[in-house]
């Protein structure tokens, strides 16, 4: 009985791992989820990132230097502006996410 | 254009895909291997339909049904009020989302739905079979004894009645009674009546001199809340009424409106819980829920809206298989506006196409990053805006969105550069909805 709970809990462990592991890897992300996270932007920031008026554009920003601007504005003392509570309500990884989503789409569009 | 069952029925997918090919977009010409019915041309309705066409690549075919030729954004309609901006500028025809993205528009209004059958019935072309179908049919005003919309407009679906409001207001006298009214939640956007009261008031006290100290007599602007306390933007608005508009703007809470006098437009009653208030001119925004159809056809059950899992948008009411609820109709704890059904729909949207694909909407990384957004401004003078935000997020735990802790915020103080902002904001909101 003992042998058998034991070799339950290896074989456990295996399928974990292997469940487990693609879930810990960037390379498993699905796109869609990231296109639907981002797509949470574009009512201010339009379709595909590409923005009216006075607001920034979105689209071909480099991944790292999106996150970290989104990460500055979440980690504010104090949230002052609109963009500072909009970034609080993300996590650090949808915050990733969006900015990795928008990294990949060309810099400006006709929209 | 007037469709018979059986014409609507074969020329739903073909025009979609010939559309699609005419447009030059980057839709696929093949069959489609679905077919969406969108009831409801607003915010909701307008968005599902242009993002299903572009996220599917044009392999789900779209008919949105509106009975109205074009949509008008109650976003943005207190500044007709004020004049400072026009119906027009507010007026967003269907256009690009046919040519752009191959949308098939049908003017026509849904009566029924039946569930079991997967069948709507249209005023115009009869019963029609549906493979999913999204329910965007915003809202619908209870009846309130003696309120006759035709001397007391409610404004409160953009269009006709906000243009007759704001005639109203233009021939009151300078230093009139205005009085207006606030639903009990959940309201449609929640912050707009306390900023109408202040573009309401800021018109009037302009115009008596009230405001710059050349008339000594102020207009009166009289609040009747249904709710025990202002709803949104309550820093802003107290500050607002108090302070700017004090003396003007007389606020009264848990007043719930109990039937209103206004067939004579010369004697405009309204009563209440708190008294019986008068006016130059009356302005009763009802308490609302979903649209008849959805109660008519079981979609509400005992609730004024109509209950959704947040995951996919999709009824709780398992007769209806395939039917979702987006927008103002849904009954989610989130607020009810623009901006928030925009948001809901790229949730459903999603959901839809991974459904047709054969994917699941459940898979832990999609629920752990279901996540919808609200940002609005108000206008609280004829050059002054403010702002309110907030971010929700999925529970698991719970099976609902909650509010995500800190990311509820409001502006400081209204300010000239809050106003240019609600430009852009509002001009991408409504681009990335209708066009």
């Amino acid at each position: 009985m003992s042998s058998f709970s034991t070799g339950l809990s290896s074989k456990l462990a295996i399928i974990s791992a292997i469940v487990i592991l693609p879930l810990n890897s960037a390379m498993a992300e699905d796109p869609t989820v990231n296109r639907m996270i981002a797509s949470q932007c574009a009512q201010c920031h339009g379709t595909n990132g590409y923005a009216r008026g006075s607001f920034p554009d979105l689209g071909g920003d480099e991944a790292k230097d999106q996150a970290d601007h989104l990460l500055d504005m979440k980690g504010e003392d104090r949230a002052e502006d609109m963009m500072d509570h909009q970034a609080l309500g993300y996590t650090d990884d949808q915050i990733r996410r969006i900015a990795q989503y928008y990294s990949t789409l060309p810099e400006s569009g006709d929209d | 254009m007037s469709l018979t069952r059986r014409n609507f029925i074969q020329m739903v997918p073909a025009s979609a895909a010939a559309l699609a090919l005419t447009s030059g977009s980057t839709a696929k010409a093949a069959e489609p291997i679905h077919h969406v019915t969108v009831l409801g041309g607003g915010f909701a309705g307008c968005t599902i339909a242009k993002y299903i066409r572009m996220w599917s690549d044009g392999e789900i075919a779209v008919t949105l049904i509106e009975p109205r030729a074009n949509h008008v954004s109650c976003v943005m309609s207190n500044l007709i009020l004020n004049k400072r901006l026009k119906t027009a500028d507010l007026t967003f025809e269907y256009n690009d989302l046919q040519l752009k993205y191959g949308v098939n528009v049908v003017r026509d209004k849904a009566l029924k739905i039946r569930g079991p059958q997967k069948q709507i019935r249209l005023k115009n072309a009869g019963w029609i079979s549906y493979d999913s179908l999204v329910v965007a049919t915003g809202i619908q005003f209870d009846k309130i004894p003696g309120l006759n919309y035709k001397n007391a407009p409610h404004a409160w679906i953009a269009g006709g009645s906000t243009n007759k409001l704001r005639n109203l207001i233009n021939k009151m006298p300078d230093t009139g009674t205005f009085v207006m009214t606030v639903p009990k939640t959940p309201y449609r956007c929640p912050p707009g009546p306390y900023e109408r009261a202040c573009v309401v008031a800021d018109i009037l006290g302009r115009r008596s001199g009230y405001l710059d100290g050349s008339g000594s007599t102020p207009p009166r602007v009289i609040v009747l809340d249904a709710n025990p306390g202002i709803q949104a933007e309550k820093s802003t608005f107290t500050s607002a009424f108090n302070d700017l508009y004090g003396g003007i703007i007389e606020y009264i809470p848990d007043a719930q409106v109990e039937s209103v006098e206004s067939d004579d437009p010369n004697s405009l009653v309204v009563h209440t819980t708190q008294g019986s208030f008068g006016g130059d001119v009356i302005n009763v925004i009802p308490t609302h829920g979903a649209q008849s159809i959805l109660r008519r056809s079981g979609l509400t059950g005992e609730s004024r809206w109509a209950d959704v899992d947040p995951v996919t948008y999709a009824t709780t009411n398992t007769l209806f298989q395939d039917v979702y609820v987006i927008g103002d109709a849904q009954g989610t704890s989130q607020p009810k506006s623009g901006h928030m059904a925009n948001a809901q729909a790229k949730i459903c949207a999603d959901s839809i196409i991974r459904t047709v694909h054969g994917q699941s909407s459940y898979t832990e990384e999609r629920l752990q990053n279901i996540t919808t957004n609200s940002a609005c401004f108000s206008p609280i003078t004829y050059d002054k805006a403010s702002w309110l935000t907030a971010v929700y997020s999925y529970n698991p735990d719970t099976g609902s969105m909650a509010l995500v802790p800190g990311s509820l915020g409001e502006a400081h103080n209204w300010s000239t550069r809050n106003f240019n902002d609600m430009f852009d904001w509002s001009n991408n909101l409504f681009a990335d909805t209708f066009k």
